[in-house]
């Protein structure tokens, strides 16, 4: 018992003592704060190491918090021991290596759709803007490495409202154009002929992603619903989903449903039922070439027919499960967090979730673009280094075709 | 003498014929538009010539493939193909098997004599209910291969059954299957009788459309009169008539239609309560007047100038017409009465076919006969004995003509 007396007490004469070198360093340039600070920690871990400093000296979460800022500081992060440097770098390090695979993914999708002729179609348009979507959350990457290093959520309030309303605008943002890119292959695919949006339309429909971004981006961050604040390990921000009243758990249904319950309901109906266009497609051809007396065979040990409804599958459920992937650890920690035992909400439990969300950002190039024989080829084009082959398409037609191998029947006449 | 020159350049027989790229195999065809007579198909007969000690043991195969392509090869997404490669039939030609008929067709036999020792014959048959060629006009910002049924004759030099062949050993033919139009054309005029009433008023507007023919060849006036009889309140503001082309894509079940022409007239126009008013209109559908529109359907075309809109699919007798495959045309004049904003449209649809002008003309006596493949094959060779008789009686060797065969296709990207 004296000895948690002694712990608090030690802890709070810590915070006090931050507290007022930060009020002094406040005045200094920015600059040199962060290098001091910098040092002051390298020293603090030095000191750690060497001499094994007990677990009861460590801070508590929120220690190098100003009191003018500790609005930021939800209550029950303060229950938790701060985490250690190298978690700060570890997790600096990781945010490091997304940040440069998305801007090198993404990058090239905007730079290649948006540049080459043959992939301007309304349905790259899409594309496009997917990777948009996702080049605004690697934005906040860097935003998040410093604070890393510091510890703290830089430019306090403001800084941690912009860096969660990029966050918000790109994850609502990118969870509903992968519905809308659900719809559109929909169309495309179920009726190829005259089907496919116009550019008009896929314009419309991308204005409309930006506005279904809008509400849960906007409300919290002029505070009129909502509202962002730190959470984990108070490097990252989000929506508020650990204050204890009504608002925030109306809130936190709302940012739900409408970022990820909808887009979901949208991706799963809307892939069924490309899968099953495919599937009456195939049907049909099969039915047309039995009429006409050519048996589909299996072609050399692969039974081709097959392999092409079972492929549209795997590329739908691969988006499917990215999609899920990517949202549902955040949905389930922000439930847990809102609805349920909150104890389980642990400053690293709650950073995992970002960083799923990121990845999958990271990922959607792959699984959008890299999908795109057109693209393959423009990126063999245009960047060699990558060493990437795609051969180019044959004028003859016949190698590319997906050919249902057939034969006549040998003993139809009989 | 330069008459004498003339007239043999006249009665000379037209050869197409392909190279292999390497050089070693040459196919010659007599022709590249193969007629559907409905109760039969002319046979797909040619030759191969193989360079001297070329094959060392390797066969020769010929394969005739249709290919269905229903969507664009831009909008290919996900790994979804809108093309199928049908396989008709597949046969080796060299050394040519035991059974094969040593019964060859005149252009064969001429062929034969001409080309020498190196010459092997090979005959193929389209398979019943093979659909007839069709090229849907791919629109200017359309890149890739047209959408459409295509036929293709491939010969290609292979060690056995399961070997595909070297692209520089194989050539590739694109050839036409057409149907023309019946010798006769029928005594009945199509014609449609429709009337309308009006919610807040009595009486009714009668239109009477009808047509001078059933079928018509193409380049020929579509003659619609028209007859509109005004028993309503209401007044007719003007008339609009088009010839509208369905096309029916069995293979993803879509259905689209195309104004191929049309007209607009204020004539006699505002036919008031009570007045009448007859007239006749013409109308030509012609290729040339809908270039560059996307989707409008054409006669498979191989070349540039001999582009004509698709025939009207014709079906044989006791075959419902829900059997057909491939791209099913269809024709109609369509008649629009506009009663102004608030009387609405009376609309009318009068179907009509669209074709060929059937050739020859010793063929009248081949209706109703049904027999089995023998007969037909003799039939078809009257037929070309009829179309080639000049040459065997001055049995003329050298009035062959020999023409490259065209390109694949419209818009190869080569």
């Amino acid at each position: 018992m004296s000895s948690l007396l002694s712990y608090i007490t030690t802890v709070s004469t810590m915070r006090r003592q931050a507290s007022t070198s930060q009020a002094i360093m406040r005045r200094r340039s920015c600059d040199e704060i962060l290098f001091m600070i910098f040092l002051f920690e390298c020293g603090k871990m030095r000191a750690t190491r060497i001499s094994q400093m007990p677990n009861v000296q460590d801070h508590l979460l929120g220690w190098n918090i100003p009191q003018d800022h500790m609005e930021l500081v939800h209550p029950h992060w303060r229950g938790f021991v701060a985490p250690g440097k190298y978690w700060h770098i570890g997790m600096a390090l990781v945010y490091f290596m997304l940040l440069v695979m998305s801007f090198v993914g993404n990058g090239c999708v905007v730079w290649i759709f948006s540049t080459s002729k043959a992939l301007r179609t309304p349905s790259n348009l899409f594309i496009i803007n997917l990777a948009i979507f996702d080049l605004v959350m690697a934005v906040e990457i860097p935003m998040l490495i410093v604070n890393s290093f510091v510890e703290r959520p830089v430019g306090w309030e403001l800084g941690c409202d912009i860096y969660a309303a990029l966050g918000s605008v790109s994850g609502i943002g990118s969870a509903i154009t992968n519905a809308a890119i659900a719809y559109d292959r929909y169309r495309t695919i179920s009726c190829p002929i005259d089907g496919r949006l116009n550019g008009k339309q896929a314009a419309v429909m991308i204005v409309f992603t930006w506005f279904w971004a809008m509400p849960f981006t906007v409300l919290p961050f002029a505070k009129i619903w909502g509202r962002y604040t730190t959470e984990g390990f108070l490097t990252t921000c989000s929506f508020d989903f650990l204050s204890d009243d009504q608002d925030t758990k109306v809130f936190v249904g709302a940012i739900f449903a409408w970022s990820y319950c909808i887009p979901m309901m949208f991706i799963v109906y809307f892939y069924s039922q490309l899968i099953k266009s495919v599937r009456r497609h195939e049907k049909m051809l099969r039915e047309q070439a039995k009429k006409m007396n050519v048996k589909s065979l299996v072609s050399t040990g692969q039974d081709k027919e097959r392999s092409t409804e079972m492929r549209i599958a795997k590329v739908a459920f691969t988006i499917f499960f990215l999609f899920v992937c990517a949202w549902t650890p955040y949905a389930v920690v922000t439930l847990i967090a809102t609805f349920g035992n909150r104890e389980l909400i642990t400053p690293f439990s709650s950073m995992l979730p970002a960083v799923f969300a990121k990845t999958v950002s990271c990922l959607d190039p792959w699984v959008y673009a890299i999908n795109h024989p057109r693209y393959r080829q423009e990126l063999t084009k245009r960047c060699q280094w990558m060493g990437i082959h795609e051969n180019e398409p044959s004028g003859g037609g016949q190698a590319e075709a997906v050919s249902v191998t057939t034969e006549r029947l040998k003993n139809d006449d009989a | 003498m330069f008459a004498l020159l003339l007239m043999a350049y006249v009665a000379a027989v037209k050869v197409y014929k392909k190279t292999t790229p390497n050089g070693k195999v040459t196919v010659y065809l007599g022709k590249r538009d193969f007629v559907d007579h409905l109760d039969y198909v002319d046979p797909i007969d040619g030759i191969v010539v193989i360079e001297n000690d070329y094959l060392q043991g390797r066969k020769v195969y010929g394969q005739v493939t249709t290919t269905y392509r229903y969507g664009r090869e831009e909008d290919e997404v996900m790994g979804v193909k809108f093309s199928k490669e049908l396989v008709l039939c597949k046969e080796q030609i060299i050394p040519a098997k035991k059974d094969s008929n040593k019964d060859y067709t005149p252009i064969q036999e001429r062929l034969l004599r001409k080309l020498g020792s190196n010459a092997y014959p090979f005959l193929f048959q389209f398979p019943a209910n093979s659909p007839s060629s069709v090229t849907l006009q791919p629109g200017d910002d359309d890149q890739g291969k047209p959408l459409g049924v295509e036929y293709t004759v491939r010969i290609f030099v292979a060690e056995g059954d399961d070997d595909k062949g070297h692209k520089r050993s194989s050539v590739a033919l694109a050839i036409k299957k057409l149907q023309y139009a019946p010798p006769t054309r029928g005594r009945r005029l199509p014609s449609s009788l429709v009337s309308k009433g009006f919610t807040f008023s009595q009486g009714k507007l009668n239109l009477e459309v009808t047509l001078d023919k059933e079928i018509y060849y193409h380049g020929e006036k579509v003659s619609a009169n028209v007859i509109v009889t005004n028993n309503s309140r209401k007044a007719v503001k003007n008339i609009k008539l088009a010839v509208v082309q369905h096309c029916e894509v069995t293979m993803v079940n879509a259905q689209f239609s195309r104004q191929v022409a049309s007209l607009e007239t204020r004539e006699g126009c505002p036919i008031t309560p009570g007045a009448s008013f007859s007239k006749q209109f013409f109308m030509v559908p012609l290729a040339s007047s809908n270039k560059d529109r996307r989707g409008i359907a054409l006669d498979g075309h191989l070349k540039d100038d001999d582009v004509n809109l698709a025939s009207s699919t014709m079906v044989a007798d006791g075959k419902a017409p829900n059997e057909n495959m491939g791209i099913v045309i269809s024709y109609s004049v369509r008649v629009k009465l506009n009663c102004g904003t608030l009387g609405g449209e009376l609309q009318t649809d009068v179907p009509f076919k669209l074709m060929h002008a059937a050739q020859g003309a010793g063929e009248g006596s081949r209706e109703g006969e049904g027999g089995g493949r023998d007969r037909k094959m003799k039939r078809t060779k009257s037929v070309e004995r009829n179309r080639y008789s000049d040459n065997y009686a001055n049995d003329d060797d050298d009035n062959i003509v020999f023409e490259d065969f065209a390109r694949l296709r419209l818009n190869d990207p080569e």
